[in-house]
């Protein structure tokens, strides 16, 4: 591409320099919104996956399992399910003295009722609420064992929290990719009909559709690269703002963050195509 | 080069052009003479593709057929220099601006490939000392030395103008046709249509009269043996503007390309044809 296309891209803005500043914050609100999105659905899903490390199956033993037995099962949960640790009757009344802190209140208890138990932290893929409850419904059948526990309803809680995000993610994206468009489309189309009777002493020199169509596919990137610079500066400032007071908030990752300039770059580009294709037409005779 | 064939062009119930076959070679110079409404400017439209004939065959050079894609359009324009009554100017633009635009459009972007050729096409129109004015500082008859000069910076096979004096005082208009004369002396093929007796008898080639659409006077096929210069004196002077250099002669960094290798083949004329 050569320097004089972007000299006539300069021209455009130069002349209807309105319609560039219009197109390009409306182009930088719909993509903040989007980023704002793409931030809160980069902190959930960091969030979630902190505590989805912490979902684990307690399998409780029966109190006359052996140690032979014990060993095998682990090796079979192991194999099966993720890693797995066991917890001896001792070491389970020791936490639960620890989790209630007062001695005097356990004093009446004689003897150790808690049963031994292996927790299980489970393989990534078996982390939702059906492949958990099809564990736990499998693992319960062995002879070894008293029962099993998960936390279901946290689970399923959990898993609908993450399907709501993905589906919100999906539904503003392309709402967002929509006003993308829409407004690229028509700022190149006004740009075209404001240039007419250039366009037309171009056409009858001889000049060939990419001749006329490159300066204003040059006019669309700009406009979208000014619009989304801008819109990662507003939702840094925000991130910093929020940062400030809430602990664990983070910015997008690097390849989020190129994802989604390249996305609106993307969205220009062929929103600028669309609207020359049919535009040139009209106005070239 | 170029020919019609039994050409009609109809908008909606109005017939613009009736049935009208012409040829011209390389080189000659064609004037189209009417009234307003006579089809000329159509006429003009059909050569450039900006419409399609209703009925007919054109050919222009080695462009045939009626119905040309758009990049083969684009290339038919730029084989073809065109000068229109309102000069047509990019008012953003200076005149140097508006005469590149041309070598622009065919890819040349260079400033050894541009800067050449466009002072020279001003020397010869004799603008070069107004290169960076606007077209809004030009009077009217500038303006329309600089429209020419955007439609020769390409050397183009054929010069087409639209009524090239229409908006131009007498003294404009009498050096603008000088101007075109030196042109066509130097081989490029002349179309102009005018509503003017005066401005056609004072050009050489045939004059072609155009009413209602129809051609009714003149030689259409121009036999060879018809095709004298009624206006000899005229084009000897242009011949001696020309080759007393006026605005013609390069400078040694700005040689532009020929005029004499134009771009179109020629088209060999009809076997027969009305009035021939």
């Amino acid at each position: 591409m050569h320097w004089f296309y972007v000299r006539e891209a300069m021209r455009t803005f130069r002349q209807h320099g309105g319609l560039t500043i219009n197109a390009v914050l409306a182009l930088t609100a719909a993509l903040t919104f989007a980023g704002l999105f793409l931030l809160l659905a980069h902190n959930a899903q960091t969030a979630l996956r902190l505590i989805g490390d912490r979902r684990e199956m307690v399998v409780y033993l029966k109190d006359e399992v052996t140690e032979a037995q014990r060993d095998e099962l682990i090796g079979r949960l192991t194999d099966l399910y993720g890693s797995v640790k066991y917890v001896s009757k001792d070491d389970a009344w020791k936490e639960f003295t620890q989790e209630v802190g007062d001695p005097q209140l356990l004093e009446s208890v004689d003897q150790n009722p808690l049963p031994s138990s292996l927790r299980v932290r489970l393989r990534p893929e078996l982390l939702t609420a059906a492949a958990m409850s099809a564990a736990a419904r499998e693992v319960s059948e062995f002879p070894e064992v008293e029962d099993v526990r998960y936390g279901a309803e946290w689970v399923r809680r959990l898993d609908e929290l993450n399907l709501g995000l993905a589906r919100g993610a999906l539904a503003v994206g392309l709402a967002v990719a929509l006003a993308l468009v829409l407004v690229v489309y028509n700022t190149i189309r006004l740009s075209v009909l404001a240039r007419r009777q250039p366009i037309e002493i171009m056409s009858r020199l001889g000049a060939t559709d990419a001749f006329v169509a490159q300066p204003f596919v040059i006019e669309a990137m700009f406009e979208a690269l000014v619009a989304v610079a801008l819109a990662l500066g507003l939702l840094f400032a925000s991130y910093r703002a929020v940062s400030s007071q809430l602990e664990g908030v983070v910015f997008l990752p690097w390849s989020w963050t190129l994802g989604f300039v390249g996305a609106a770059l993307a969205l220009a580009w062929v929103a600028a195509m669309m609207a020359l294709a049919r535009v040139l037409r009209a106005v070239r005779s | 080069m170029i020919t019609f064939d039994h050409v009609t062009k109809r908008y909606g119930e109005r017939l613009a052009l009736d049935s009208v076959s012409w040829h011209m070679e390389e080189g000659e110079s064609v004037v189209f003479l009417g009234k307003s409404g006579a089809g000329k400017t159509t006429l003009l439209r059909l050569i450039t593709h900006e419409t399609l004939p209703t009925s007919g065959r054109i050919a222009v050079g080695t462009f045939h057929g009626s119905r040309l894609g758009r990049h083969q359009r684009a290339l038919l324009r730029r084989t073809l220099g065109i000068i229109y009554e309102d000069f047509r100017l990019l008012d953003d633009r200076t005149v140097f601006e508006n005469v590149a635009l041309a070598l622009h459009i065919t890819g040349r972007f260079r400033d050894e490939d541009v800067v050449p050729g466009v002072l020279h096409a001003l020397e010869e129109v004799g603008l070069r000392g107004k290169a960076n004015a606007f077209p809004r500082e030009l009077s009217a008859g500038e303006k329309q030395r600089a429209a020419i000069a955007r439609a020769i910076v390409n050397r183009p096979a054929v010069i087409l103008a639209d009524e090239p004096t229409g908006a131009l005082e007498e003294g404009s208009a009498a050096e603008i046709l000088e101007r075109l004369r030196s042109i066509h002396a130097e081989g490029a093929a002349l179309i102009l249509v005018t509503t003017r007796r005066e401005v056609a008898e004072a050009l050489p080639g045939r004059i072609l009269e155009l009413r209602d659409g129809a051609l009714v006077s003149g030689d259409p096929m121009g036999r060879a043996a018809e095709r004298t210069h009624r206006e000899a004196p005229a084009d000897e002077g242009a011949r001696e503007s020309a080759a007393a250099g006026v605005g013609h002669e390069p400078q040694a960094e700005e040689t532009p390309p020929s005029r004499e290798a134009p771009p179109m083949a020629g088209t060999a004329p009809p076997e027969s044809g009305p009035g021939g």
